[in-house]
Formats: C-alpha cells, sequence, structure tokens
C-alpha cells in the first residue's frame, strides 16, 4: 500500500481530494483539520501568529487568515462548509516566559476557537496548550489524528 | 459606618504599610530584571548591526564579481577567449561561496525563529562527506591546500555504511568547518577529515595546521556572530554565524562539537552525532507503513 505522506510547514496550508497522511509538528503554532464528512475530504492548516496585522503580506502564517483560506480552500474542492467539522491542535508554551503578552500559544488557541465559533464549525477534536510540542498525524481520509508529545524543547538560550 | 479602635487603625496601618513595602521591593526586582533584559538586547542589537554590514560584504562582494565577470565575458574578443575560461572559474567559485553563505543565513533565521526539525533520512555517510569535501576542491586550490579523507568505518554488512541522521544539517556543518579550515590554513597546507565511530556516536573531524584558536576564544566562538579579529583588517571574510548555526544544529540532533587547538599549529573540531531514533519522515524498511509513534489518537 503506498500512501501519500506530506510534511506540512509552518505558514502552509494543505488539502486534497485524494486520501493523504499530513504531518507537522508544532510548539506553539496551531494547526486546525478541518474535514467534510460526506466528501471524506481533509484539510489543515499551521498558522505560528493570531492575527494579521494588515501591514506586509496577508500570509498563512496568521490564524485569521490560515482558517479563512482553509475553508476557502476545502469549499473549492467542493466540500459544504456547513458540513465542516474541526480538531485543533497545538499552542504550546514552549518558550517559558513570565510575560503574558508573550504568550502565543494562548493566543492562537484563542483565535482558532473564536473563528470557528464565528464560521460555526463545530470542533470535534482537541489537544491544546500545555508546556510541550507536539507531532502530529492527520489521515484526511478517516479525520482519524495521532498525537505524538514532544516533551524536550529547543530552550532559548540554545538559539 | 463602624469605628476602628485604635489598635485596629494601627494594625491596619502596618498591614498596609507593609503592603506598600512589598509592592515597592517588587518593583525594585523588576526594574533590576529589565535593566538587565535591556543591556542583553543593546548587545543583541549591536551584534546584529555588526552582522548585517559583514553580511551586506557576503552578499554584495560575490554579486558584483558575478556581474563584471560575465559583463566581460559578453564583450571578449575571439581571440581572447581562452581567457573566458578563468573567469568562468571565478564566477563558479564566487557563486559557490554565495550559495553557501545564503544556506547559513536562511537556517540561522530558522534557529532563530524556534522552526528547526531534524529531516532524518538514511545516509550513505562516506559519500555525504566525500560530496562536501568535493565541492570545496577549487576553494582548496586557492591556497594549494590539500585534503586528506580517512573514513573508518567498516560496515557491517554490505559495502555502503549507512547512518539515520539529517543529511542537510550535516552536511552544512561540515561544510563550515572546511570552510574554517580553508580560510585559517597557511599555503600550502593539509587538511584531514577522518570520520570513526564507537558504541554510540559517529565522530567526524576536521583537522588544519593553521593559525589556531587561543583558548580564552576557544570559549567564545560557539557564540553568535562573533569573529574572533573583527577589526577592519581582518583578511578574512565571514558573518560569524558558522560556528554557531553549528553548534544549534549539532544539538538538535543531539550530538556534541569539541575543538582542540593550540596557536599556530592548527585546530581540530570534531563533530559527534548518535544515530538519530526518531523518524518524521520515515516508512518502514519494507517502505509499506508510514512509522508514527503515538501517544494518543483524536
Amino acid at each position: 500500500m503506498e500512501e501519500n505522506v506530506h510534511f506540512l510547514y509552518p505558514a502552509a496550508i494543505f488539502a486534497s481530494k485524494t486520501p493523504h497522511l499530513v504531518t507537522t509538528i508544532l510548539g506553539s503554532c496551531v494547526a486546525v483539520c478541518l474535514y467534510d464528512p460526506t466528501l471524506r475530504i481533509g484539510g489543515i492548516n499551521h498558522f505560528m501568529l493570531p492575527l494579521w496585522n494588515g501591514q506586509g503580506l496577508a500570509s498563512p502564517k496568521y490564524g485569521n487568515i490560515a482558517i479563512e483560506k482553509l475553508i476557502e480552500k476545502m469549499v473549492s474542492l467542493g466540500c459544504d462548509a456547513g458540513r465542516l467539522q474541526a480538531k485543533v491542535f497545538g499552542g504550546g508554551e514552549v518558550i517559558q516566559s513570565n510575560v503574558s503578552q508573550f504568550n502565543i500559544g494562548a493566543r492562537n488557541i484563542r483565535i482558532a476557537f473564536d473563528l470557528l465559533e464565528e464560521y460555526k464549525i463545530p470542533i470535534v477534536g482537541q489537544s491544546v496548550g500545555g508546556k510541550f510540542g507536539r507531532k502530529i498525524l492527520y489521515n484526511t481520509e478517516t479525520f482519524e489524528v495521532k498525537q505524538k508529545i514532544i516533551q524536550k524543547t529547543i530552550t532559548g538560550n540554545q538559539i | 459606618m463602624s469605628r476602628l479602635s485604635d489598635q485596629e487603625l494601627i494594625d491596619e496601618l502596618q498591614r498596609r504599610f507593609e503592603e506598600n513595602r512589598k509592592t515597592i521591593q517588587e518593583l525594585k526586582e523588576l526594574t533590576e530584571e529589565l535593566k538587565i533584559v535591556n543591556k542583553k538586547l543593546e548587545e543583541s542589537e549591536a551584534l546584529k548591526s555588526h552582522f548585517i554590514s559583514n553580511i551586506t560584504n557576503e552578499i554584495i562582494n560575490p554579486f558584483t564579481s558575478i556581474l563584471g565577470l560575465s559583463r566581460s565575458i559578453l564583450s571578449v574578443k575571439k581571440e581572447n577567449w581562452k581567457k573566458v575560461i578563468s573567469m568562468v572559474a571565478l564566477i563558479h567559485s564566487e557563486a559557490f561561496n554565495l550559495d553557501f553563505q545564503l544556506r547559513n543565513i536562511f537556517l540561522a533565521a530558522k534557529i532563530e525563529a524556534g522552526e528547526i526539525y531534524p529531516e532524518i533520512l538514511n545516509v550513505d555517510l562516506k559519500n555525504l562527506v566525500k560530496s562536501v569535501i568535493d565541492s570545496f576542491r577549487i576553494e582548496a586550490k586557492k591556497k594549494n591546500l590539500s585534503f586528506e579523507f580517512n573514513f573508518e568505518i567498516v560496515p557491517e554488512k554490505g559495502d555502503v555504511f549507512y547512518f539515520k541522521t539529517d543529511p542537510e544539517k550535516v552536511k552544512l556543518a561540515i561544510a563550515n568547518l572546511i570552510s574554517n579550515a580553508i580560510k585559517f590554513s597557511y599555503e600550502n597546507g593539509k587538511i584531514i577529515i577522518r570520520v570513526w565511530k564507537d558504541d554510540e556516536m559517529v565522530h567526524i573531524s576536521v583537522q588544519d595546521f593553521g593559525t589556531g584558536i587561543s583558548e580564552a576564544n576557544q570559549k567564545i566562538i560557539f557564540d553568535r556572530f562573533k569573529r574572533l579579529d573583527s577589526g577592519i583588517n581582518s583578511l578574512n571574510r565571514g558573518h560569524g554565524l558558522g560556528l554557531s548555526i553549528n553548534k544549534a544544529v549539532i544539538d538538535l540532533l543531539q550530538g556534541k562539537i569539541s575543538i582542540k587547538s593550540e596557536i599556530n599549529k592548527g585546530a581540530t573540531f570534531t563533530i559527534s552525532i548518535p544515530e538519530a531514533k526518531t523518524n518524521i519522515a520515515g516508512f518502514s524498511a519494507d517502505g509499506n507503513e508510514f512509522l508514527f509513534d503515538t501517544d494518543e489518537i483524536f
């Protein structure tokens, strides 16, 4: 059995009509997996920051852009926006900081939840927050998402 | 409204006083912390602007040469066509440098953004090291340096020794060491590259017989942007990122990098890395199953 495996890079979006296994690694980034159960089509994004500030490129690096673009892409593949379901992963606090404004992870999670509610897409599974990273493997045909916790983080002072 | 007795008033005052004292203490500590952070930021700012001026040279100079040389080639006369070959050689050398430095800079940016992950493959290690050495042959020729390559690992089965690691990152790490070895070698010298293994790790060492590094400097060479003599007179180019990138990359692969050196006798850098256990984009041995270590399923 030859499986299509796709490694999703940060700030990228992936959706396909053919079944894929999509894998990505999340620290403070968040990935939203969307799925249309009728067509069995799945898509996923991987965003790094919550909001596009209106300057520069409106890239899917930002949560509000990434979620909107992913829904658009799913619809362009024939999915019905009203049927979509979501699973949300990531947003860990991997770089310890006492300053709450810097807590990118929590802000990324927040924007994902807020926007999915706005688009009326139910969240049927999630693993967010915590002080660790995650590696996920998303089967776009079945909507199954396998997760591996990554405890060891690259600390700031190494970089 | 209830009235407080004198004692209650005094107690309340004391409590508030104590609270104030604590707040002031906290403020003081925070200010201290801020001062330290500020100092670090200033240092990093200075290093960065220094870095930018270095990097500008690193990118602009090769481009200027490439542009100039290719323009000369366009206007070369038929009887001078032999000169073209040497010009093309120069263009190649400048483009090679540019490519190498840009790879370093992009990786450094990734490291800074914290978005760097090992991409593990099954690697023919001998070929990988050899390809890096070969890519520096032209550079080495300029100083008439020779390479000695000793691959001391005997594969357990078959002819090729395979090792699970991130080939691109290991390549760049070795390239940085060889590039430095060339930079700091005296003319007509030799550079020895050795690869061997013990029970736990594979070791790759690059030895030169050049200027060497003093003990004091050995401690700071892995710091970002720092080049040992950063004066205008320094003959050697470089952005001072190489070794700090190497350290970050080798840390990522859970390895170690060590240095032995004596002034005017040369330096030996050794990278030691364990075989990678995790497969990020790895298939099982028969290539049918995508391997994924799972904690939980959603």
